[in-house]
């Protein structure tokens, strides 16, 4: 999927987190900041690595602010974000489970 | 036998609400993709739930999700993602005619057969939120077999009438008329949200009076509201011991190949012990109520 | 599955508190609504905040019918964030900040900059929001990226010339005078490298594209130097925000300082600028001032701030006995006498005038 325009998803509140997304001719940059960074940003960056390239996403750019988000709500967050960068409405659910 | 006092409305756009909810223990919860989200979130809603209802966070908990009217551009989408995400029960808003109910439900099994998902596993609860809605409750209540239960919904319900939420007189007969539909029809029913969060007084008043009513429960909006819900529903010792006698009466006959049930010499017939394991039920939910 | 972070006590606690909330957010043109321009008024005067003009929209906040917190836009800026204290430190100040990111993301801006007192930063950087610099104990200036600065000074390092004098001249060329080109000449002379940047904010007739391709046009025939295209972090609305208003007589309470330590902290370490270079100013009080502070925030020692650089003014070239300006040049333009603007600028400059700002000018007359 292609990232065509820049696209925001989530909010800053506790237990989500606000995930910017823009397009870029270079391969995927992806920054990450979290409150439990120490923790568990390895697995954030897993799963979000995992998303980008189930929706096969290679380039752009991706800005994290975690906030102690479920694993769950970060797949749904990337999910729309990207979906919305690339202008996507229909939806394969089977896909995105 | 399924017990279904409260239901928590949790706003799908709100994840740390999504996340947490469970916490409280509900009887249900109610994912609303309607209402509850700005048009500019439908899409994030949709996927927040989509994952949520795949979690085993809600384990125990049946899980309803409202979705917009399938007349609007996001019902069928919401239905998608519920269906797909596994959600139990499917809550349909604004049900006027029993043809909407039909309409779902040749939506839901189109979904369910192209996953997978055994037909008829998705169930199905309509709100009622107009005088139409109230007319045709019965019908709606029979328009399927996946329906499990009917809601009344205030707010619309009042404006549609032309009135104003008040001390319960307004919703008088749609309360009624609900309970005798969903009743008629062998399914649950389910009362209005109270919206004012500081009034606990005024809660507990009209949670006594849709007891009495025989509403299974309520929609509510405020997880406090859950404790105070259930425990107006719990039996006292006394319906418990009853309760008890009549069961162990019921086991004792069936033992002993008895058709007639008898508890101190006289008899009791089938609605007497369905009404007693519903007591057991509620009293191992949520114990003896605390005065 | 990754836990929570607090107990569940706690979280229950929070989500108790979430979901029960009835507040309203919303979006608001302070120029179209009377009664919340009146109230986010009385909301920044109980907070001890100025109502600034030019705030295009704000988020609002509304517990019931009480607004208890604001957020303005202006562009890319973010101002006049103010929270009822009974209501701060929870959830609201989050997503008022979520709030109007989607506000300028859907006005087309994407990176946002906010001024903070420095004890109110770690606020916002539990937004999303990044140091670009401090001016020490009175205002910080962040932006909600952490890739934005860094991998524009990547970009800038490109660039990059090594020479013991490395020369950087920051014009807006409104147009591009023979002033301009002197300035570049004599600076260029004086250096092993001169690096040129157009301002990239359009404030006047001129457009961006103009400017960059007026100043392409006019550097010709000098070797040493490198013309690059402005950005946000030099004398824009963001680094450097009242210098746009300065038609507005708005000049005493700039954060020059920001801009100039954005320059000295990050662009000319990544150029390995020493000098810088500025024409006298006898006309603008704002770019006088400009000047004079370059003098304080680029040379003298500042607490945390980079390595210090020189700044070197030098005297208008003038014609006639007058320096030439290029607001000078305006004025002729507007009055319609593109004779005495042809002693003023380069051919290219009077070409363009004259295809394209004289005719704009009459039309707009």
């Amino acid at each position: 999927m292609e990232l065509k325009q820049e696209a925001l998803a989530g909010t800053l509140e506790s237990s989500d987190l606000f995930i910017r997304v823009s397009p870029s001719e270079d391969p995927l940059e992806i920054a990450i900041q979290s409150e439990v960074i120490h923790q568990f940003g390895e697995q954030i960056r897993a799963t979000v690595e995992e998303v980008l390239a189930h929706l096969g996403v290679t380039r752009g750019i991706i800005v994290i602010q975690d906030k102690g988000a479920l694993d769950c709500t970060i797949r749904a967050r990337l999910q729309a974000a990207v979906m919305r960068a690339a202008g996507e409405t229909t939806m394969d659910w089977e896909a995105l489970k | 036998m399924k017990l279904r006092r409260s239901m928590l409305f949790v706003p799908g756009a709100n994840a740390a609400s999504l996340s947490t909810a469970f916490l409280f223990r509900p009887d249900a919860v109610m994912f609303d993709l309607e209402d509850a989200v700005s048009l500019r979130e439908k899409d994030a809603a949709r996927l927040l739930v989509f994952h949520t209802l795949q979690q085993p966070l809600y384990d125990g908990i049946e899980r309803v999700v409202r979705i917009n009217p399938l007349d609007t551009p996001f019902g069928r989408d919401d239905l998608e993602a519920s269906v797909r995400g596994g959600a139990d029960t499917i809550r349909l808003p604004k049900t006027d005619t029993p043809e909407q109910v039909h309409e779902l439900e040749a939506a839901v099994e189109e979904i369910e057969r192209d996953c997978g998902r055994a037909v008829g596993s998705t169930h199905l609860m309509a709100a009622i939120e107009s005088a139409s809605g109230v007319v045709n409750a019965l019908a709606i209540a029979q328009a399927s077999p996946r329906i499990t239960g009917i809601a009344l919904a205030g707010f619309d319900y009042v404006m549609d009438m032309q009135t104003e939420r008040g001390d319960g007189t307004e919703l008088f007969y749609a309360r009624c008329a609900v309970l005798h539909a969903a009743r008629a029809a062998r399914i649950d029913a389910f009362d209005v949200v109270f919206s004012n969060l500081d009034d606990e007084e005024g809660f507990l008043k009209e949670v006594a009076l849709i007891k009495k009513l025989g509403f299974n429960g309520k929609s509510l909006i405020n997880p406090r509201q859950i404790e105070l819900l259930h425990n107006a529903y719990a039996p006292t010792q006394e319906e418990v011991d009853y309760a008890k006698r009549v069961v162990a009466a019921a086991k004792k006959a069936e033992k002993q190949g008895l058709g007639v049930i008898a508890l101190g010499g006289k008899m009791i017939d089938g609605p007497v012990v369905d009404n007693a394991r519903r007591v057991l039920d509620k009293a191992a939910a949520s114990g003896l109520r605390k005065e | 599955m990754r836990g929570p972070a607090t107990t569940r006590a706690e979280s229950k606690e929070k989500a108790c508190q979430g979901m029960a909330e009835d507040l309203e957010f919303y979006t608001v043109d302070p120029d179209d609504e009377d009664v919340e321009r009146r109230d986010i008024k009385k909301l920044l005067t109980e907070c001890g905040l100025l109502y600034e003009i030019g705030i295009e929209a704000f988020v609002v906040c509304r517990d019931g019918e009480k607004l208890v917190a604001c957020a303005g836009l202006q562009q890319n800026v973010i101002k006049d964030v103010a929270i009822l204290p009974d209501y701060r430190g929870g959830a609201l100040s989050l997503t008022l900040v979520s709030e109007v990111t989607y506000l300028a993301h859907s006005r087309g801006y994407s990176t946002l900059y906010v001024y903070t007192e420095p004890k109110n930063a770690e606020f916002f950087r539990g937004c999303g929001f990044y140091d670009l610099v401090e001016m020490p104990d009175t205002v910080v200036l962040m932006e909600n990226t952490p890739i934005g600065i860094k991998s524009y000074c990547k970009q800038l390092q490109k660039h990059r010339v090594e020479g013991a004098k490395i020369g950087c001249v920051v014009a807006n060329a409104n147009p591009f005078t023979y002033g301009h080109r002197y300035l570049i000449e004599q600076a260029a002379k004086e250096c092993d490298w001169l690096h040129l940047f157009m301002v990239k904010e359009d404030v006047s007739l001129f457009t961006y594209q103009d400017r960059y391709y007026l100043a392409e046009e006019n550097i010709q025939g000098i070797p040493n130097l490198t013309l690059h295209a402005g950005s946000q972090y030099m004398v824009s609305r963001a680094t450097f925000s009242c210098y746009f208003l300065k038609d507005q007589g708005i000049v005493g309470k700039c954060h020059t300082a920001v801009d100039l330590l954005m320059f000295r902290n990050h662009i000319a370490p990544a150029l390995g600028i020493t000098h810088r270079f500025v024409g006298t100013e006898p006309f603008c009080a704002t770019t006088n001032k400009y000047n004079h502070d370059m003098m304080v925030w680029l040379q003298d020692p500042v607490r945390g701030a980079g390595p210090a650089l020189d700044v070197v003014e030098i005297p208008r070239t003038e014609y006639g006995g007058t320096a030439i300006s290029a607001s000078e040049v305006r004025r002729h333009l507007h009055a319609g006498d593109l004779d005495r603007i042809r002693n003023l600028v380069p051919p290219a400059t009077y070409e363009l005038l004259k295809t394209k700002y004289v005719p704009l000018v009459q039309a707009g007359a």
